[in-house]
């Protein structure tokens, strides 16, 4: 079989992998593992969270490397799951190269509609709420939170914010509106609303996929997604800051606090 | 016990609303919804029967990864799928919140604790992410190294 079809494939599934935010270790294994079936020990794959070189050399010929950059990322698990399978199947010998290429271009990026995006923004910090100590009152007060951020979002993303500045807008609406809602309806704990609703912009996976990257030894990954989840935080908080300040200084002459 | 229950299902929804944002494929969402709400319930509960914060967030942390590494294994899935939606009930986004608002309150010791408390919180998660994953690669009697599979699995 052709060396440099399998090993542009092995590329392909490890940029779809990166780029949905998958663990390094996870796309290095997939990738080496696609690698192996060239019939050559010398098959290295080296993934970074910016990029990927791979090379593979058989005894006595000129070695294959190809470089690819990966500049966006976000989360997609359906996508990581997807190119699992597909290269599985590949491995075990149910899938041509040809067919896994083809397999491999036609993943979907998004299965669900927008409308369930937004519902799923609402349903978050309602839910939230009474794990942080919320009544009813708050439910309802942190699902409407989650209505402005889903308000807030889509508009975001459909101007192409930048991902830093989309935090802190997101987070400067909800801690506004929760502010406002204090001073109107006193008795709301306006805690509670802000934290259950900032909870789907907290950097949750940037955490969980730094700490799984370190712990295998990818530290320059690792450390650069401890970097995302700091910058993610620090959007969030001022966001949050900037909201409250406002309101509190703007509207109630700094009494709020 | 209400409020148990109410936090844990409220868990449960949240968790599952946070698995479609981030494209979970819809077979595997209800279990991550479980993985949420379980460790939303261990946290609520520790918390609630005069746990530290950070103790709590480790155990419900535990809780989550153990559960993700189970499913993982049953539903034959990567372990991410159920550990990124399961753990965000213990991120310690209250923490984040509460620095920020005695900043701005100018309360300056209330906000360095709650700064330390939430970095606390985020080296916790960690280790019971760690501990499970260790737990889980133990492979006793397979001392072989196979080409290509150098100490990881992909499952």
């Amino acid at each position: 079989m052709d060396d440099k079809a399998i090993i542009n494939m092995a590329v392909l599934a490890g940029e779809i992998m990166l780029r949905s935010g998958a663990e390094t270790y996870r796309v290095e294994d997939t990738m080496k593992h696609i690698l192996n079936t060239t019939g050559t020990a010398e098959a290295e794959a080296l993934v970074m969270l910016t990029g990927i070189i791979v090379t593979v050399s058989h005894p006595g010929e000129e070695a294959v490397t190809v470089m690819r950059r990966v500049h966006d990322r976000g989360t997609n698990l359906h996508r990581i799951v997807e190119v699992n399978e597909i290269s599985r199947q590949y491995c075990a010998g149910e899938l041509s190269a040809e067919e896994t290429r083809e397999k491999l271009k036609k993943i979907r990026g998004k299965q669900y509609t927008t409308w369930m995006y937004n519902l799923a923004t609402i349903l978050v910090p309602a839910g939230f709420a009474p794990l942080f100590g919320g009544g009813f009152a708050e439910i309802i007060s942190a699902g409407a939170a989650g209505a402005i951020l889903a308000v807030l979002m889509t508009a975001g993303k459909r101007v192409r914010m930048s991902a830093f500045l989309l935090n802190i807008l997101c987070a400067a609406g909800v801690a506004a509106a929760a502010a406002v809602l204090k001073v109107t309806e006193p008795v709301v704990n306006m805690d509670t609303v802000i934290i259950s609703s900032i909870m789907p912009l907290v950097p949750g996976v940037a955490i969980t996929n730094a700490i799984r990257d370190t712990l295998r030894g990818d530290y320059i990954s690792g450390g650069a997604r401890a970097l995302e989840a700091f910058m993610t935080a620090a959007a969030v908080a001022i966001g949050v800051g900037a909201g409250i300040a406002s309101v509190n200084i703007l509207w109630q002459g700094g009494v709020l606090l | 016990m209400t409020e148990l229950i109410l936090a844990v299902f409220g868990s449960f929804i949240a968790i599952i609303g946070f698995a479609v944002l981030i494209e979970t494929p819809w077979k595997y969402v209800p279990q991550a919804g479980i993985a949420g709400a379980c460790g939303g319930g261990v946290y609520f509960f520790s918390a609630q029967s005069g746990l530290d914060v950070v103790m709590a967030s480790f155990l419900s942390a535990l809780v989550i990864s153990l559960l993700a590494h189970i499913f993982a294994r049953v539903f034959k899935a990567p372990v991410t799928v159920f550990l990124i939606a399961g753990i965000l009930p213990t991120v310690p986004g209250a923490g984040m919140y509460r620095t920020v608002y005695y900043m701005i309150a100018d309360d300056r010791t209330h906000a360095a604790y709650y700064l330390v408390q939430t970095l606390e919180i985020a080296g916790v998660i960690a280790l019971a992410v760690f501990l499970m994953d260790t737990l889980f690669r133990i492979r006793p009697g397979r001392y072989v190294r196979r080409p290509g599979n150098a100490g990881g699995d992909r499952s």
